[in-house]
């Protein structure tokens, strides 16, 4: 286990964004995080980063509980929150060795083959405001990767890529997983995204964790598709 | 090796996004507006005096001045401010000191004085404004903030990076006052005789604590306390640049402070708790020359004191806010 939420809850003055989501991720597997907009999926990312400070619960990163050890929690995890926000007036090498010096040890080492697998040393040296989302995305899962970490954490890491950009991230969040043996937290609110993604998945709504488990476990009983356990769980309420 | 590593990634983003830039652009264009004005004076002055007997140019403004302050209804501040010339210019002539040399390194001493209370710290906030809003209103934050470095050491980065820049600003700012005047007035005469330590007191003008310094001394420590009056700016600066998440809301509301609290030390000098604002005790170097305290019990120390106590509680507040402050957005 090499991630695990427990009982987490954010409560924003009366409205409890998220009650009790747990759940833990193993190396090599990717976790879907499913839920429609609104569900909390996003408060509880930022929960396991540590942009935002639980108000009850615990997260433990390949044995460091992130509250009371940030540094040594955070060297394990890579991420992008929501969209890839780099510094748009520098390059994506400069971006790349800003977030390098932050995490010292050999890190600028890895810049030259991560813009590699992520197919960008040909445009490395352009200012980021010259690039489309898919290539910042892709800049994005450099820098998430040049800390080597344990658990990657993607939100919604398809949003507002075409068709072949999407393929392309389904490919590289695989790869990751399967022969570099990373454990990958996905979030999304697409359905047919996850089925031919995730190895286990998590429903999420209204800030409560419905179903958890494998595709196979969840569909099992009654064959029942991804789709109509998502309709059932979530009462139908969907984007 | 990791902090150098986080400064240098703050002096990057200052660099890159060509603010300081445009504000050491600005520095240059208004000394050389300033310079020209000033030599365009001095020639008129020349040609209407062309014996250049300074003593009878000092002699008839101590006059002109004598006549005003028998006016009536003077206001307080200017008649205090006359007196104090006045004194000051009597000293000069006494010592046989021309007041009125102007020379660049004197340019470079003045400007130390007269850009302490307004146009430094300007510059000053709008290098720093930016410095954490920037990071929230681009989106960046998120990513700053979920690598293994703990908040407080990314903001410490900050603040020293930001102490950099300002030391930096005022460093150029001395150096262009000096190089820019130098072309009208020649940049010699360092070692000049400047009169500083004059106290317009209760019981009159005082020159007990009066010093004759070589100018470079005087200039040194003239600079010496416009740094430490920038510094404050800087706290305060990062404190709004903490607090709001838009560059421009963090700016325009350290602007507003600055400009309204030179405003209030004008127009309200009978409310005496405003010496206790921060802006009220900006003009550090103006206040060691001896110019009359727009407010009665302002001494150095009762002004460094301020700035420090409001620098402190600043930083303080920005650190807690910072370290503590859920990113939701």
């Amino acid at each position: 286990m090499v991630l695990s939420a427990e009982g987490l809850a954010k409560r924003y003055g009366e409205r409890e964004v998220v009650s009790d989501a747990t759940f833990a991720l193993h190396r090599g597997e990717v976790f879907g995080f499913l839920g429609p907009n609104g569900a909390g999926k996003t408060t509880t990312i930022r929960m396991l980063v540590g942009l935002v400070r639980p108000t009850r619960g615990r997260i433990v990163i390949d044995g460091h509980d992130l509250h009371r050890d940030f540094e040594a929690a955070m060297r394990r995890v890579g991420c992008i929150v929501e969209t890839p926000d780099l510094y748009r007036f520098l390059t994506g090498r400069e971006n790349l060795e800003h977030f390098a010096r932050m995490l010292g040890d050999g890190a600028a080492a890895r810049i030259a083959p991560l813009a590699d697998l992520v197919r960008m040393t040909g445009r490395l040296d352009d200012p980021v405001r010259t690039y489309s989302l898919g290539m910042r995305q892709r800049i994005g899962i450099a820098q998430a990767l040049l800390g080597d970490p344990a658990v990657l954490i993607l939100d919604e890491p398809t949003n507002g890529l075409d068709p072949a950009g999407i393929r392309e991230m389904r490919e590289l969040i695989r790869h990751l997983a399967d022969d570099r043996g990373l454990a990958v937290f996905v979030s999304s609110h697409i359905l047919s995204e996850m089925e031919k993604l995730v190895d286990r998945i998590a429903i999420v709504h209204r800030g409560r964790t419905l179903a958890a488990g494998t595709l196979a476990e969840l569909a099992g009983n009654g064959g029942r598709s991804l789709e109509e356990l998502f309709l059932e769980k979530t009462e139908g309420e969907t984007v | 090796m990791r902090w150098t590593g986080l400064v240098e990634n703050e002096t990057l983003k200052i660099l890159r996004r060509k603010r300081f830039r445009v504000v050491l652009l600005v520095l240059g264009i208004l000394l050389a507006v300033v310079v020209f004005g000033q030599a365009r004076q001095r020639r008129n002055a020349e040609r209407d005096n062309p014996s250049g007997n300074w003593r009878a140019r000092v002699e008839s403004r101590i006059a002109r001045m004598d006549r005003d302050l028998g006016r009536r209804n003077v206001p307080t501040n200017w008649a205090r401010w006359m007196r104090f010339e006045s004194g000051r210019l009597r000293y000069h002539l006494e010592k046989n000191i021309n007041p009125e040399a102007l020379t660049a390194p004197v340019f470079c001493r003045t400007f130390a004085g007269v850009g302490s209370f307004l146009l430094i710290p300007l510059l000053v906030a709008v290098v720093g404004a930016d410095l954490v809003s920037s990071e929230f209103a681009e989106g960046t934050v998120t990513l700053l903030l979920t690598r293994p470095v703990a908040r407080w050491k990314i903001l410490l980065a900050k603040v020293l990076t930001l102490v950099l820049f300002t030391s930096l600003t005022l460093l150029l700012a001395a150096v262009l006052s000096w190089a820019i005047a130098g072309i009208a007035f020649g940049w010699s005469g360092w070692g000049a005789p400047m009169v500083t330590g004059f106290r317009l007191g209760d019981a009159g003008f005082d020159v007990s604590g009066v010093r004759v310094l070589p100018l470079w001394q005087d200039a040194l420590a003239a600079w010496g306390l416009a740094w430490y009056s920038a510094l404050a700016v800087g706290a305060v600066t990062l404190l709004l640049s903490v607090v709001f998440r838009s560059t421009a809301a963090a700016m325009g509301t350290m602007m507003a402070t600055l400009i309204g609290g030179t405003i209030l030390s004008r127009v309200a000098s009978d409310w005496e708790g405003a010496k206790w604002f921060f802006v009220s005790c900006l003009p550090l170097p103006e206040f060691y020359t001896g110019v009359p305290t727009p407010y009665p019990g302002m001494s150095l120390g009762f002004c460094a004191s301020v700035l420090a106590g409001w620098a402190v509680a600043a930083v303080g507040v920005a650190f807690f806010l910072f370290v503590r402050r859920d990113v939701t957005s």
